[in-house]
């Protein structure tokens, strides 16, 4: 890569089953943002070039799609050792790259893969690493401090949030959140160049063997992970108002969840159970019907990003962390939900 | 005889957390700690595979002498030895700094009697990072299995374990050589209730301390703050959820979806689905 | 496991205020001690309103003090706050013995003094057993009890005596064959409270407190417990206010009324509005009193084994003492069990000592005593509603002057009287109250 006078930031780009997590474009999208954010509050002038690493296995076409999607250049690693995601052999194959090529920003999603890989490489960069951050900003210089990356994330989970920076080490690195950076829209016309990078002393794997991998999207619980959660509470008065909720969610992409109280009553297992002494979940969109918004159910959903809450007594609890409320009957308002998105989805499909 | 270290942590109890609004740092008086309990799973699964196997388990952590409890309740699940380190130098460390400090701990105890697996938690409560396990891994050059929800299968002779792990892509099954490193989640194994011998034993059990300078000699400038690159610049409470809108019941029935969908941008988050 | 035999002196069950006091003692005898507590840290699991009275604290450790216990605020401030609906009548004493120091009634949190307590009693030598519950006794072949048999594995703890401490739910004390049957719902009130965190200023300027050193502790009545009969309480904490209200259970359950409404009516009472805007609430909780007094009291002791503090029912409901009677209580069976132990003899004979002992001192006096308060409270439960009512409405009277003749405004005095209760009935109150409190 040319030795241009920017600084470079490094943008992960996750892969599974050929294609590439929503994220990798999320980080590209906050990369630009940071800058811009910094420039607007007085930035240091410098500039950035985004860089996006792709590692795998017949991924050309997901490096293009990078530059689409606003990467400047695209690090690609394309080999058949690096077919599936093995934590070492990933690991130092960035760090030779990194050998050659100083980033001085790394970003990665926060993904359980994303958590790996970058833990990994700040042990052996002795950088700094924030985790799961929901705000970046390239901040003002700080008296003799060049331009520092300012993430901010939740601690203490979700009670209190961190700002955290890197002052001396490089790369600064960063885990970020998915679902909460937006990225930019895709653009086949935009131009990068793609430098192909061969591994030197490739990690041969004989330590780790994957005897079967099965992908969630066609399995049920996960909730954990899920981007859309529908929960159901004792409103749904039985086994059967689940299966109204499961047609909602399954109709929007996401999993089933319930209170404890479905549970204790035996209307769905405690896997899918949702608070303080079941799961915690941060979707993109949590929706609970018949559900009072006890505190220790809270607990487990209160960090998600958007809550729409439907309930028929005006003041039930929930009500007062959602960040809209229907108040009405479940078994009215969730029928038409799903109508409305079958509609969306039908009238999105033909845009 | 296999040889299980785990590694664990004393945390805050994050359900009952204050924060001072004004300086928007943690209250620290008066909230109890506890062990982290995602270690707490760590130690239970490396308990239930000491039954089934011949093992002998070593519990570290590294924080003030308060940790102290956390380590009982450790020998209460069957720990055999307990290492405390503890020293002013490492106060204030990071994950980077901490993972350099358990690095150093584990080289030293697997020089004198080889380690075979090493259990974390998935992440302290905390600071909800989940990355000093992968950093230890990564040190240490051993495979590193995180999110690990059921160990299958740990063979003796062979040294290899099956273990299961969940990511939010896909659900594996993966076979790993030892010496490992696995950070559990909490299905991996049940909490056991303590016989009373066990609880009575865990009240006495000697407590090993590990100072800055002895048995290991750590570098001053890789530990505590000064070891960790990364800094707090500023902290502050997040701005509580606004209560939203509530759509009163005589609203009509569509309006209501729709007003609600597009509130919360459901056609973009599909966008990104679909 | 192993064939271990856990072999002690004495156990004690429960490490609340009756708890620890008796281990403490046992162990500054010399004897070795057991003691099981449920709770992970002792006090975890016990609530009160209330204040402590360390006169028997110290008849423990007479460097009560030195040890600094975790005390709220002295109790410098002491009285009743009548309710009727729309006011109060505030009788505080101030000064005098209550301005002595040190006080001889301190309020404290339990989950701090608990486990302070508990910590003096380890400090002594006595082995906590802590996140245990003893389920049951063990019994030799003559079905004496030799032990008890706790919910763990491997779990059997031996001792020629058990003291048991158990607090109000008396399940052991049952199983020991002491009491019959669970406390009655007549012989008990449930009281239930609010632990309000206020900043410090705003606290001492609600109460009229000047410093740390300057605490109120009040009885509530009248409005406060929305006409059933009960007795509620206001103690002053370092930046917090404990506010709660005890209802006799069988009148409790007859209402229909849930406790935490009537707690929240209470609440909001106008003369709380200003203390409550400045306040965040901290916890509430719920605890039984037992209110049995003398007549509701177990057998004490038999072979092998005592009862003390709330299991036996040793609580004075008029004057709020439960945790004095409880520590006393425990000082004396502990002493009793030293002196089986000298005499190697743990028969119900040998024991008795300990029922002697109580009998000298204020805890079974006091219980004798009042032993017709809570059987009379029942029988006159207007008692908590007419004469608060009738003393508000004397008072806006006296106090109020609208140019109108004094003899008439006496002569409404004493129809606020006759309206609520005959002359005659009234009189028949007091000597009635008279009665059941002097215990004659
Ligand atoms: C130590 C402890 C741990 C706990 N852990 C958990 C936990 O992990 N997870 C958990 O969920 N709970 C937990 N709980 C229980 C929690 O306190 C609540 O009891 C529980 O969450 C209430 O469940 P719910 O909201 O489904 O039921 P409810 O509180 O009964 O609420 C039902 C709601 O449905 C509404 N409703 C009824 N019918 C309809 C209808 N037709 N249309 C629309 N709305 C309707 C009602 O208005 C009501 O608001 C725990 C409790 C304790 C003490
Ligand atoms: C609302 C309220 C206000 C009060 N105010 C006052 C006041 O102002 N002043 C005052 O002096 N008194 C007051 N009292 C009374 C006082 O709280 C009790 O009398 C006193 O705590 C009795 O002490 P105890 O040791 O007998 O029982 P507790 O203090 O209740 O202790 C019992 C202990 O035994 C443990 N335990 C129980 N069963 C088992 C088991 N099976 N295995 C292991 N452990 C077990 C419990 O966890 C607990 O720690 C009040 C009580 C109430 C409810
Ligand atoms: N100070 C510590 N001492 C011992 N183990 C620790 C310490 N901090 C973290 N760990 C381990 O690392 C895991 C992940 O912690 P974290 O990366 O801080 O979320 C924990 O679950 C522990 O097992």
């Amino acid at each position: 890569m040319s030795k241009s006078d920017k600084l470079q930031i490094w943008t992960m780009v996750e892969i599974h089953q050929g294609k590439a997590d929503s994220v990798s474009w999320e980080l590209i999208g906050a990369a630009r943002n940071a800058v811009a954010l910094g420039v607007e509050s007085g930035g240091c002038g410098i500039e950035y070039d985004v860089t996006a690493v792709v590692i795998g296995e017949h991924v050309q076409e997901i490096a293009k799609e990078a530059i689409s999607y606003g990467a400047d250049y695209v690090m690609l690693v394309d080999d058949a050792n690096c077919g599936t995601y093995i934590n070492e052999v990933y690991q130092h194959a960035l760090f030779e790259m990194m050998e050659e090529h100083q980033p001085d920003i790394f970003l990665i999603g926060a993904t359980t893969q994303g958590r790996d890989l970058a833990s990994g490489m700040a042990a052996q960069l002795s950088a700094g690493l924030t985790a799961d951050c929901t705000q970046m900003v390239i901040g003002p210089p700080k008296e003799d401090m060049p331009c520092l990356l300012m993430a901010t994330r939740p601690a203490f989970s979700g009670n209190l949030m961190a700002t955290i920076v890197c002052e001396t080490a490089r790369p600064q690195m960063a885990t970020v959140r998915p679902h909460v950076f937006v990225a930019l829209e895709r653009d086949e016309t935009r131009k990068g160049k793609i430098v192909e990078f061969e591994v030197k002393r490739p990690f041969v794997n004989d330590q780790v063997k994957i005897l079967a991998q099965e992908f969630l999207a066609q399995a049920t619980g996960g909730i954990e992970f899920a981007d859309v959660i529908v929960a159901g509470g004792r409103g749904i008065g039985g086994k059967d108002g689940l299966v109204l909720l499961k047609e909602l969610a399954d109709v929007m992409g996401g999993k089933l969840a319930v209170t404890r109280a479905c549970v204790d009553a035996n209307w769905a297992s405690h896997e899918i159970q949702v608070g303080l002494t079941g799961k915690t979940v941060n979707p993109a969109l949590y929706i609970a019907c018949g559900i009072s918004g006890a505190v220790q159910h809270r607990v487990g959903m209160q960090n998600s990003q958007k809550i729409i809450a439907v309930n028929q007594d005006a003041d039930a609890p929930i009500f007062s962390i959602a960040d809209v409320g229907i108040v009405g009957n479940l078994f009215e308002v969730v029928p038409e939900m799903i109508a409305q998105v079958k509609a969306m989805k039908s009238g999105m499909g033909a845009k | 005889m296999r040889h299980f270290v785990v590694a664990v942590k004393q945390v805050p109890d994050t359900t009952n957390i204050r924060i001072d609004p004004e300086t928007g740092s943690l209250i620290r008086k008066g909230v109890p700690s506890i062990l982290n309990p995602y270690d707490a799973h760590a130690m239970a699964v490396a308990g239930a595979w000491k039954q089934k196997m011949d093992a002998k388990i070593t519990v570290i952590s590294m924080g003030p002498a308060s940790n102290e409890a956390s380590i009982r309740e450790c020998f209460e699940m069957g720990a055999d030895r307990g290492i405390l380190i503890s020293a002013r130098e490492f106060a204030g460390a990071d994950t980077l700094a901490t993972s350099y400090v358990l690095w150093e701990v584990l080289k030293k105890i697997h020089a004198e009697e080889a380690i075979d697996v090493i259990f974390m938690g998935k992440q302290a409560i905390d600071g909800d990072t989940g990355q000093v396990g992968p950093q230890v891994g990564a040190r240490l050059g051993w495979p590193t299995l995180t999110f690990v929800n059921e160990i299958v299968s740990m063979d003796d002779e062979q040294g290899l374990a099956v273990i299961r792990r969940t990511t939010e892509q896909y659900r594996e099954t993966v076979e790993v050589k030892m010496p490992m490193l696995l950070t559990c989640q909490k299905e991996v194994a049940a909490i056991p209730y303590a016989s009373l011998p066990m609880l009575m034993d865990a009240m006495t059990k000697e407590i090993e301390v590990w100072g800055f300078g002895d048995p290991v000699a750590f570098e001053r400038e890789k530990v505590g703050l000064k070891g960790s690159p990364t800094k707090v610049f500023r902290s502050f409470t997040p701005e509580l959820k606004q209560m939203g809108e509530v759509l009163p019941v005589e609203m009509e029935l569509a309006e209501k979806v729709t007003t609600a969908f597009n509130k919360v941008n459901l056609e973009k988050l599909l966008g990104v689905k679909a | 496991m192993s064939e271990r035999r856990f072999e002690f002196d004495v156990i004690v069950v429960g490490a609340g205020i009756g708890g620890s006091a008796a281990a403490m003692v046992a162990a500054q005898k010399g004897l070795k001690v057991a003691m099981v507590e449920r709770a992970r840290v002792p006090g975890e699991k016990n609530y009160f309103g209330g204040a402590i009275y360390p006169h028997a604290f110290i008849d423990i450790l007479p460097d009560f003090y030195e040890r600094k216990p975790p005390l709220e605020r002295p109790v410098t401030r002491a009285g009743v706050w009548m309710f009727d609906e729309t006011g109060v009548t505030k009788i505080v004493k101030e000064g005098g013995a209550l301005g002595e120091t040190p006080a001889a009634e301190w309020v404290v949190l339990r989950s701090k003094f608990d486990a302070w307590w508990a910590a003096q009693a380890v400090d002594a030598g006595v082995t906590l057993i802590p996140k245990t519950v003893v389920l049951d006794f063990v019994r030799d072949d003559a079905g004496k009890i030799i032990g008890v048999q706790t919910d763990r594995e491997d779990g059997v703890i031996y001792a020629p005596i058990t003291i048991i401490a158990e607090g109000v739910n008396n399940l052991l004390t049952q199983k020991a064959g002491l009491a019959k049957a669970d406390i009655k719902p007549e012989q008990c009130a449930l009281a239930v409270k609010q632990l309000i965190q206020v900043e410090r200023g705003d606290l001492e300027a609600f109460f009229g407190l000047h410093g740390l050193n300057d605490g109120l502790a009040v009885m509530t009545m009248g409005d406060s417990s929305q006409g059933l009969p009960g007795l509620g309480f206001i103690y002053s904490g370092a930046s917090n206010v404990s506010i709660g209200v005890g209802i006799t259970l069988n009148a409790l359950v007859e209402s229909g009324m849930s406790p935490q409404d009537i707690l929240k009516a209470h609440l909001s009472h106008s003369v709380y509005a200003p203390l409550l805007e400045k306040g965040t609430l901290l916890e509430y909780g719920a605890h039984i009193i037992p209110e049995g007094g003398y007549r509701g009291m177990p057998t004490l002791f038999d072979d092998g084994v005592m009862v003390v503090g709330d299991a036996a029912s040793m609580v004075n409901a008029m004057h709020f003492e439960g945790t004095n009677m409880a520590a006393t209580a425990g000082r004396l069976a502990a002493e009793t069990a030293f002196e089986a132990h000298q005499a190697g003899v743990y028969t119900k004979q040998q024991l008795a000592g300990y029922e002697k002992k109580l009998k000298k001192c204020f805890v079974y006096q006091d219980m004798k005593q009042y032993r017709n308060f809570i059987k009379w409270l029942d029988k006159h439960p207007h008692f908590m509603s007419v004469y608060p009512d009738f003393l508000n409405e004397v008072l806006d009277l006296f106090f109020t002057s609208h140019g109108k003749r004094k003899s008439k405004e006496y002569k409404k005095m004493l129809k606020a009287l006759t309206r609520r209760r005959s002359l005659l009935g009234a009189v028949g109150d007091i000597l009635s109250f008279a009665k059941a409190v002097l215990g004659l």
